[in-house]
């Protein structure tokens, strides 16, 4: 009674109040509670409410029966009084005894009364039913996330604090072929290659740290098998809050080995060339972008190109010239330094890259290069000493662009094999000046290609029998805005160098057909009979008749009116080629003759074969005449008779060339004394004239 | 391991005339007034709401744990290589139950290791790393284990720091775990890793962590068998006089023998480092 008094006092509440509270607390329906008191020297329940005995499936008479230790099983009799303590309130969870012997967890929670004799017991069930239903959900959905990951092929990780794992996945036990025992915590990390634990551990703590919920982390890994294997993999982190506990991942892992050595075979191929295995074109110029600082001066490119390859593959056949390939590509391997980059360029072309040297390192490294050229190499029994001729550029201020550097090497191998083959040619400031010059050079020929700058002049061609112009000859003509005129000695082999020759041989065929069909128009009967137009060796292939064809077409005239020049060391390239496609304009309708005849080294032989009309004595046999040396021009004339073929004398200067020309059998003749080369306007005012005039070769006769 | 299996008492081990468990109980609440900190982390870190942010801001009042805290977070054990520089990564990079688990060490001045037994920390870190290494097979989780493991033993320290002579007697004479619980029942009426489940109730531990505590002696219980199987391996690693218990037995089956090797291998080879994290 005086504890009571005291409580009241301590909080102020009336007995009332007091009468209200445990009223309540007897009729509760939400909480058990009982007293425990020591009565004769053992804990009894002194009073309980009737939840305590619902809770517990014991009346209240019989609580009050037993020892509150008898509901305890689990606390010895020592132990008791860490629960039921006199100075502070107690919680703990305890199985307590039912009635029917079932044991119930409890949070049991204990309150001294203040005499410290006495303490109030409040039971609560540490699960109802509900809580029980959840957790049985949840621990189902945790079986289903377990076995989801557990069998999933794709290896996971899973941490739930730092980089600590608490869950491997068979799929990466198998991946790293270690146990889950040895992957957990971190030892996990232990398969993660040395050089690629930073980047894990960047991309995992992304994950973990701030805002780590709203970023993934990737990092591509190596990972060491047990037995010392990698494979290479891409792990993705993504975040994975456990409320209560932190921060933590879950990793998958994707294995792409197998997917970087297939793309890595692609690339490969695509890089490197299939005979040689050496890096190509693609590769090289990679490789010395990458290389290539502006204002640089230690990156070197050499150029090498064998000499005489063709021969060998002529002779000995393809599969030998591969075989010599390959053998040199791998002594070219075996002489550079380490770092250096041997690639083929193409066909018998190898270009090695050099940096941190100095040009005569360069130099003295493509000596060494062309010493192992040159050893002896035997294929299909026959010992061949192979050479090189070899262009050598290292990088100068002049150099704006990488691709530049290697473009002068190739220059600077082209004088060396000018120079008279298997020499090292260093590409000096005056050879570069000449070069870009060259190129420029082509640049604008193209341009004046396309857009039709490059003009026609046209020579008449008399007919020594009566005087009368047979033909005109098509005289490309470039007037350089610049350089002013440009002559067809230097523009023609230019446009052959660079490509362009069969642009320039469209242009000149087409426009010679326009001009024709032009003078048809306005001349009628007095329009040339035929023009001769010049082929470039480069353009005798199975495309030229049919380029012909088309141009006649085009502009409405019979074959017959053109005649194609060919030089005999374009026939003489490929004879039986050049056979054909001359059969096949013969066919057409068209004439063929052999221009500069008596310069080349024809073979008789061939001549008789070939299909061709006409032969043309070059100039400088013509020449010869005013020397009193008519015996060459004499010789082909008669030739030409023999063989069934007409003549055209080039180069006719004076009235007593033409005389003797015309004494010796000509069939034509053609010189600026007789005739210069017109435009085609003043060339249609001159037709016209000659219409009127008496024939030009009687007047010089 | 099981109660019968114990040794009898050496007769110097007879009870602590001076000991008074009441007074030993009591001390626990009074630890929490010197670090009061550590006692806030301690009472905060298990709730559902905890966040690194309201921890690490805790932390910030108690310049001395949060510098272990952010040692350990860039332990060798965590593995973040030095990465973590401030002390909210810190808290979520060894999780808020290792927060609370370094804050009740402070609180319990554990990391004094002049005032405990020999070898109490060797133990108590190759007892928490089994544990965590071993959680996995009893379907807990690797955290807490650890945590569970790394306080198992505060009962010891409460009996020794209160029993400095006593205990130790009794730490050195009886090496087995059965052996010291008996040697304790017998002497200070109750065994310290009941003591640490009192410890552990008392500052709302969850009943999860406190459970494994009580139902350690009850070879039957699977609740207790990772803490009994981890005090097995533990015992291996740290007594060279240990006496084997077949770890099919007192994992209730849930292991065999050949599921510990790579266990011990791993325990043996952080245990160290662990400890060196944790008490700097």
């Amino acid at each position: 009674m005086a504890a009571r008094t005291r409580v009241a006092d301590e909080h102020q509440a009336s007995p009332e109040v007091v009468a209200a509270v445990f009223h309540k607390v007897t009729v509760s329906d939400a909480m058990a509670v009982m007293v425990v008191e020591p009565v004769g020297g053992d804990l009894h329940v002194s009073w309980s409410n009737g939840m305590a005995g619902r809770l517990l499936g014991y009346a209240a008479e019989d609580l009050r029966a037993l020892s509150f230790e008898q509901l305890l099983p689990s606390l010895s009799a020592g132990e008791l009084r860490l629960l039921l303590r006199r100075e502070r309130a107690v919680t703990m969870t305890l199985p307590v005894r039912c009635a029917s012997g079932v044991l119930l967890d409890c949070s049991v929670s204990t309150v001294p009364a203040p005499a410290g004799r006495r303490w109030t017991v409040r039971l609560a069930a540490t699960a109802n039913e509900t809580e029980r239903a959840l957790r049985a959900t949840a621990d189902a959905h945790e079986r289903r996330f377990s076995t989801l990951t557990e069998r999933s092929p794709v290896p996971t990780l899973l941490s739930e604090q730092g980089l600590r794992l608490a869950h491997v996945n068979d799929a990466f036990c198998a991946l790293v072929d270690l146990q889950a025992e040895q992957l957990l915590g971190t030892g996990w990390l232990g398969t993660v290659h040395p050089d690629d634990l930073d980047a894990v551990i960047e991309s995992a703590a992304a994950v973990l740290g701030d805002g780590g919920e709203d970023r993934d982390g990737e990092a591509r890994v190596r990972l060491v098998r047990a037995d010392g294997t990698e494979r290479t993999t891409v792990i993705r982190f993504a975040h994975l809050f456990t409320p209560g506990v932190g921060a933590g991942f879950v990793g998958t892992i994707e294995d792409i080995t197998e997917r970087l050595a297939f793309e890595s075979r692609l690339a490969h191929q695509a890089n490197h060339d299939p005979l040689t295995g050496l890096p190509n074109r693609t590769l090289l110029a990679e490789h010395v972008a990458c290389r290539f600082t502006p204002g640089g001066s230690r990156l070197a490119c050499i150029f090498l190109d064998l000499d005489n390859f063709k021969v060998v593959n002529d002779s000995l056949g393809h599969a030998a010239g591969d075989q010599l390939l390959v053998e040199l590509a791998d002594r070219l391997r075996a002489a550079v330094r380490p770092g250096d980059l041997v690639a083929r360029f193409g066909g018998d072309e190898f270009v090695v890259v050099c940096t941190d040297v100095t040009e005569d390192g360069a130099v003295a490294l493509a000596e060494r290069i062309g010493e192992a050229l040159r050893r002896p190499v035997t294929l299909g029994g026959v010992e061949l000493r192979p050479a090189a001729s070899v262009g050598v550029t290292v990088q100068t201020a002049e150099h704006a662009a990488a691709e530049e550097l290697i473009r002068d090497c190739d220059i600077a191998m082209y004088q060396a094999k000018a120079a008279g083959k298997g020499r090292i040619t260093v590409l000096d400031g005056e050879a570069r000046a000449q070069a870009r010059d060259k190129l420029r050079l082509v640049a604008e020929l193209r341009e004046a290609i396309e857009q039709r700058a490059i003009t026609l002049m046209y020579q008449p061609i008399f007919s020594t029998e009566d005087g009368t112009v047979a033909a005109v000859e098509s005289l490309a003509r470039w007037q350089h805005p610049v350089r002013g005129a440009i002559s067809p000695a230097t523009f023609v082999p230019l446009a052959e160098e660079s490509g362009l020759v069969a642009g320039l041989g469209l242009l000149v065929l087409d426009e010679t057909c326009r001009q024709l069909a032009e003078w048809d128009r306005e001349l009628g009967t007095s329009a040339p009979a035929r023009a001769n137009v010049n082929v470039s060796a480069l353009q005798l292939d199975g495309k030229l008749t049919g380029h012909v064809e088309s141009a006649l077409l085009r502009h409405a005239l019979d074959p017959c009116r053109l005649s194609i020049e060919l030089t005999e060391s374009a026939l003489m390239k490929d004879p039986g080629a050049a056979r054909q496609v001359l059969q096949q304009l013969r066919e057409l309708g068209v004439q063929v003759s052999i221009d500069d005849f008596g310069t080349g080294y024809s073979s008789l032989a061939y001549l008789r074969h070939l299909p061709v009309d006409c032969l043309k004595v070059d100039r400088s046999f013509v020449a010869e005449l005013a020397d009193g040396h008519p015996e060459i021009t004499s010789a082909v004339i008669a030739l030409a008779r023999s063989l069934g073929l007409c003549t055209v004398a080039e180069g006719v200067e004076t009235r007593e060339q033409a005389q003797e020309l015309t004494r010796l059998g000509a069939t034509y003749l053609q010189g600026f004394s007789l005739a210069a080369p017109l435009t085609g306007r003043d060339a249609t005012a001159w037709f016209a004239r000659q219409h009127v005039a008496r024939p030009a070769v009687g007047a010089l006769a | 391991m099981t109660p019968s299996a114990a040794p009898p008492v050496a007769p110097a081990l007879s009870l602590a005339p001076t000991f008074d468990l009441e007074r030993v109980v009591a001390s626990i609440d009074s630890m929490a007034a010197q670090r009061p900190v550590a006692a806030q982390i301690v009472s905060v870190a298990n709730s559902e709401e905890a966040s690194a942010k309201e921890l690490s801001r805790m932390l910030g009042a108690d310049v001395a744990l949060a510098g272990r805290v952010m040692k350990l977070a860039n332990s060798a054990f965590y593995g973040m290589r030095g990465r973590v520089t401030s002390l909210q990564f810190a808290v979520t990079v060894v999780g808020f139950a290792t927060v609370r688990t370094m804050a009740t060490v402070a609180l319990t001045d554990l990391e004094d290791e002049s005032r405990l037994p020999e070898d109490f920390w060797q133990v108590s870190t190759s007892l928490a790393l089994a544990a965590s290494a071993l959680a996995p097979r009893f379907a807990e989780r690797p955290q807490d284990a650890l945590c569970l493991g790394l306080l198992a033993q505060l009962g010891v320290a409460l009996l020794h720091h209160n029993d400095p002579v006593g205990y130790a007697d009794l730490w050195t004479q009886e090496r087995s775990c059965a052996g010291r619980r008996h040697a304790e029942v017998q002497r200070y009426g109750i065994s310290a890793l009941r003591l640490t489940s009192v410890a552990l109730e008392q500052w709302a531990f969850p009943a999860g962590m406190v459970a494994p505590l009580k139902m350690v002696d009850d070879p039957t219980s699977f609740q207790g068998a990772l803490l009994r199987s981890a005090f097995e391996l533990a015992g291996r690693i740290t007594d060279a006089d240990h006496e084997e218990i077949p770890i099919e037995r007192v994992s209730c089956g849930q292991l065999k023998q050949r599921d510990v090797l790579p266990v011990l291998d791993q325990v043996r080879g952080d245990a160290e480092e662990l400890r060196r994290a944790l008490l700097g």
